[in-house]
């Protein structure tokens, strides 16, 4: 019994060291939030176009397809570098991807498209923020996986790359199911 | 030399006190209103910056955080109570932006298991003094 309670402690101090220690090891990245969103319909919004003198009306717009919403901005380095990999996404796949231009300079983001090409189906101004916290944006550029029911099933916090782009792609196939 | 010492000790304490107490909320945030202000400013001081995680939206200058507060100050002037508010940021953000967590059943531990180490604790002090008192008593 006493010797019992003599080892506990230090039993208990190596078994927290090891969970810690797993913690340390394990490949995660504890900046990164769970999403709020997964498997909730998609935010109810209105927002200008930056391309067209419209109104894009959402939950309307998302029916019949899987959708990628992309939140993205010209002064967001690794927006500039996924988006070879969304004008992929939508040459290849065809898929609707409809970008959130967060905070940006309109003109600039005008150029922008029209240099590396747009692989937007719309492009929505979002210049307060106002749809990126209604979607629960903490970090550009992040990507939602919208499903024809207009729920959100999928987000990824950081660009697409060369590295992530097939485990992405099986996500979409995912949904698309 | 010791009188020098001390005011040096003196000065970077309070320097260091004045670097605690500082924050972010720039001027033209403020609300007119002293007490919606105040409301907000309390508000702000609960709620986590999610750029710089350990920091509050009231402490950070984070972009995001001047957003967030921006937005609060406008839900305060609509006439949203603290409630409205802080479930409208928890809907969006989780309640990892509140800094301080909510009892629940997925927090049950982290608020239980402190008071459960404590009970074990005393239990084991007192285990031990028993016995220890019972050495005595045969000697």
């Amino acid at each position: 019994m006493k010797k019992g309670i003599l080892i506990s402690p230090i039993i208990l101090f190596f078994l927290i060291l090891l969970v810690f220690f797993y913690l340390l090891i394990i490949d995660r990245n504890p900046s990164e939030l769970p999403s709020m969103l997964i498997n909730k319909k998609v935010p109810t919004f209105e927002a200008e176009l930056l391309l067209e003198d419209k109104i894009f009306i959402s939950p309307g717009e998302f029916r019949n397809e899987t959708t990628l919403v992309n939140f993205f901005a010209t002064w967001c380095k690794p927006c500039f570098d996924e988006h070879p990999y969304l004008k992929k996404l939508s040459d290849e796949r065809g898929l609707k991807i409809i970008g959130i231009n967060y905070k940006d300079d309109s003109k600039r983001a005008v150029k922008w498209l029209e240099k590396l090409g747009n692989p937007y189906s719309n492009v929505l101004l979002d210049p307060n923020a106002r749809l990126g916290i209604d979607w629960g944006v903490y970090g550009l550029p992040e990507t939602f996986i919208v499903n024809s029911d207009g729920v959100i099933k999928y987000r990824l916090v950081g660009p697409i790359t060369k590295k992530n782009y097939d485990a992405f792609v099986l996500k979409v196939k995912e949904v698309e199911k | 030399m010791q009188k020098i010492l001390l005011t040096i000790l003196i000065y970077l304490m309070t320097t260091q006190i004045v670097a605690i107490n500082c924050y972010s909320v720039e001027p033209d945030e403020f609300l007119q209103n002293p007490k919606k202000e105040l409301r907000a400013r309390n508000i702000s001081k609960n709620v986590r910056c999610l750029v710089c995680q350990n920091q509050s939206i009231d402490e950070s200058s984070a972009a995001l955080a001047k957003d967030l507060r921006i937005l609060i100050r406008i839900k305060i002037e609509q006439g949203n109570s603290d409630e409205e508010i802080y479930s409208f940021l928890t809907e969006r953000y989780g309640d990892f932006i509140l800094l301080n967590p909510p009892f629940k059943i997925s927090t049950l531990l982290l608020w239980v298991l402190p008071f459960v180490f404590l009970a074990i604790g005393i239990f084991v002090i007192f285990l031990h003094n028993n016995k220890s008192k019972k050495l005595d008593y045969n000697k």
